[in-house]
């Protein structure tokens, strides 16, 4: 599993390299003379990928677990897989609940999207209970009202409704 | 010009006195002591968190607010790791081992008390430190040119490769990561827009406040939900209980001297500085001690040195941020993002520049070791309670004042998007064993070596040995290269030696 990891990791990395080069060639270098906004990507660029070319390596090389070993594992971790796939499924529902309330920001105004957030996210770290939830996202939209809104006059986005 | 006799202590002592630094100096050390209580939100995410609240304040308030959080943390970590053995923040893992075995023996009140009073000890020594050292290191850097400029962030890249303790090739490689992020929109020398794929908002560079806290709240949330919320059981404590007794006492007071002067030479160092000092000064009472046998089982001695071990780091680390303008651990990195928002620019010319943010912030240390000192005492037990907070009602709010944050920087909802994806991102680098720190220092370092490099090389009309003509960049490269060199070379020459004794 860390042998994976590694290897994926560093794989990431080195594409990420590649594409930020690729995409600073748009950059002119000019001369040594009059270093050009092209240079320090370059370099920095350069460097990235040398080093996670070097990790991928390094996994690669490494000795891995004998045959009879990783099929043991195999069998673990699937069984890790399923239990920890609970948490990373909350996780994924917890990114669609964001980017939802991100998108409703715009349309239905911050005040009320925030507290619709609230509510979700909290029930969605195992509250059983709607009660918890309500007066927490009630108190916080006001703090952050009175705190923000009308004491440090941040103007957060207005929708349709407030 | 010498700001202390320009300005006077006692003019520096009434900067911090002034009611509204005094009351950001409250609220920060109140904010920090509740961090460091709280498992899982850190000193850099609630710094990152409050930047835009301290906006309002103006420079010296805000900034003394910050520092409040910083040093706070450092003393609320402490009260979980004794009562509940649940560390609050890194430095203070090593207390659990003898702060919670003294609390179960029912001395949690000696514990803590012992603890309180050797983070004051060690705060209070590394800021009179601090106070003397700062200034010398600021009028030396007043020498540095562009290129020892370039010299010093290349050597906080290659000595900051140690920052997470892990694995250096992963440190550099985010820090690198970081200098890339560094480079989106408007290039500091030319004036020409990179990398910003046509994003209005994102001309002026990416939001700092977005990416730390995505990195560092919001990932921190996800990781959060993906565990499992253990009842706390937190051991009770006394009022009447939080004096130490004579022998207590008497046995404190080497591990507190030992711990500061440690502590703070360590903070000086780039790296984790206040871990690493809370653990090696755990290692050096253990080898001093008359007591070793009880150490594990709850010696004061294994609470008292660690404990003002790790304040005087965090005052340590105050040094090269101050007088060179330069992070040598995370927090430090988000303070350093804090000064840049407030239009103040830490290094050699803040002294000249802005005294009254320089001592005001070295004040605030003073009167922060204090009312931390009365405020941990007498509210112990309500700090330590707060850690039974649950999860459920606690990560909400963490989101909330994450997009808050994000959002007051530039008031635009693209950065709060930054927020986001800087979150997962931070979150599945977590779960690939890659720490983020070192991608925010790189961050920070980025703007300033990329100018110091292309400044060097316009000056020396592009002849590269302008980079290490000067001899303060001579000695620079040649520690950068023994760092780099030294910890691949060592283990090597000690592995041969092991198999040439064994044959």
């Amino acid at each position: 599993m860390a042998f994976r990891k590694e290897i994926v990791g560093s794989l990431v990395f080195i594409l990420f390299g590649v594409g930020f080069l690729l995409y600073g060639l748009n950059y002119p270098l000019d001369q040594w003379a009059n270093p050009g906004p092209g240079v320090f990507p370059l370099i920095v660029g350069v460097t990235l990928v040398i080093l996670a070319a070097w990790q991928f390596l390094h996994a690669f090389w490494k000795p891995k677990p004998s045959a009879g070993r990783e099929k043991g594992e195999a069998v673990k971790s699937v069984r890790e897989y399923l239990q920890r796939n609970k948490g990373e499924t909350k996780v994924l529902i917890m990114i669609a609940v964001f980017v939802t309330y991100l998108l409703m920001v715009q349309w239905v105004g911050f005040f009320i999207s925030n507290f619709l957030f609230v509510v979700i996210s909290s029930r969605l770290m195992k509250e059983k209970d709607w009660r918890g939830p309500i007066a927490l996202s009630a108190g916080i939209s006001l703090f952050c009202y009175v705190m923000f809104e009308i004491w440090l006059k941040l103007s957060f986005p207005r929708g349709i409704l407030f | 010009m010498d700001p202390v006799t320009d300005y006077g202590v006692l003019s520096v002592l009434l900067i911090t006195i002034q009611p509204v630094n005094f009351l950001a100096c409250f609220i920060g050390a109140v904010v920090g002591t509740l961090v460091g209580v709280l498992p899982g939100l850190g000193p850099a995410a609630a710094m990152a968190l409050v930047i835009p609240l301290t906006l309002k304040l103006g420079p010296t308030a805000g900034l003394i607010m910050l520092a409040g959080i910083y040093y706070g943390s450092m003393y609320g970590g402490s009260t979980t790791s004794i009562l509940v053995n649940v560390p609050g923040e890194p430095a203070s893992v090593v207390t659990t081992i003898d702060g919670y075995a003294m609390a179960r023996k029912g001395r949690a009140g000696a514990a803590l008390a012992i603890a309180a009073i050797g983070s004051f000890v060690a705060g209070t020594f590394s800021v009179i430190a601090l106070q003397f050292f700062a200034p010398l290191l600021a009028r030396s850097a007043l020498a540095f040119g562009p290129a020892e400029y370039f010299c010093l962030t290349v050597l906080g890249v290659v000595m900051l490769s140690n920052l997470t303790g892990k694995s250096r090739v992963k440190s550099l490689i985010l820090m690198m990561v970081g200098l890339m992020l560094s480079t989106v929109g408007i290039d500091p020398v030319g004036g020409m827009e990179r990398f910003s794929f046509g994003f209005e908002s994102a001309q002026g560079g990416l939001s700092f406040i977005a990416l730390t806290t995505g990195l560092f709240g919001v990932a921190e949330v996800l990781s959060v939900m993906t565990g499992k919320e253990a009842p706390i059981e937190v051991l009770p404590v006394k009022f009447r209980e939080l004096y130490p007794n004579r022998e207590e006492m008497k046995r404190s007071v080497a591990p507190m001297v030992r711990g500061s002067v440690l502590g703070f030479l360590i903070g000086l160092l780039p790296g984790p500085a206040s871990t690493m000092a809370a653990f090696a000064s755990y290692g050096l009472e253990r080898r001093v001690s008359k007591h070793r046998e009880e150490f594990g089982k709850g010696a004061i001695e294994g609470v008292a040195g660690p404990e003002s071990a790790n304040n005087a780091a965090a005052g340590g680390a105050m040094i090269p941020l101050l007088s060179l303008g330069l992070p040598f651990t995370p927090t430090t990195a988000v303070l350093l993002g804090g000064m840049l928002l407030h239009g103040i620019t830490p290094g050699p010319f803040l002294l000249r520049d802005r005294p009254d943010v320089f001592w005001g912030v070295i004040g605030s240390f003073y009167l922060g070791n204090m009312m931390l000192l009365v405020l941990n005492l007498p509210l112990v037990g309500i700090f330590a309670k707060i850690v039974r907070v649950a999860p459920r009602y606690l990560m909400p709010t963490v989101l909330v004042l994450c997009v808050i944050g994000a959002y007051g920087d530039n008031s635009s909802l693209f950065d709060v998007w930054v927020m986001l994806g800087a979150g997962v991102v931070g979150y599945i680098m977590r779960k690939y064993d890659y720490e983020p720190a070192p991608l925010v220092v790189g961050l920070v370092l980025g703007p300033v070596m990329e100018r110091s490099l292309r400044q060097t090389l316009i000056i020396s009309r592009g002849n590269i040995s302008g980079l290490w003509e000067s001899p303060i960049c001579m000695v620079m490269w040649l520690i950068i290269l023994l760092s780099a060199v030294l910890p691949v070379l060592v283990p090597y020459v000690k592995a041969k030696i092991r198999v040439r004794l064994n044959k």
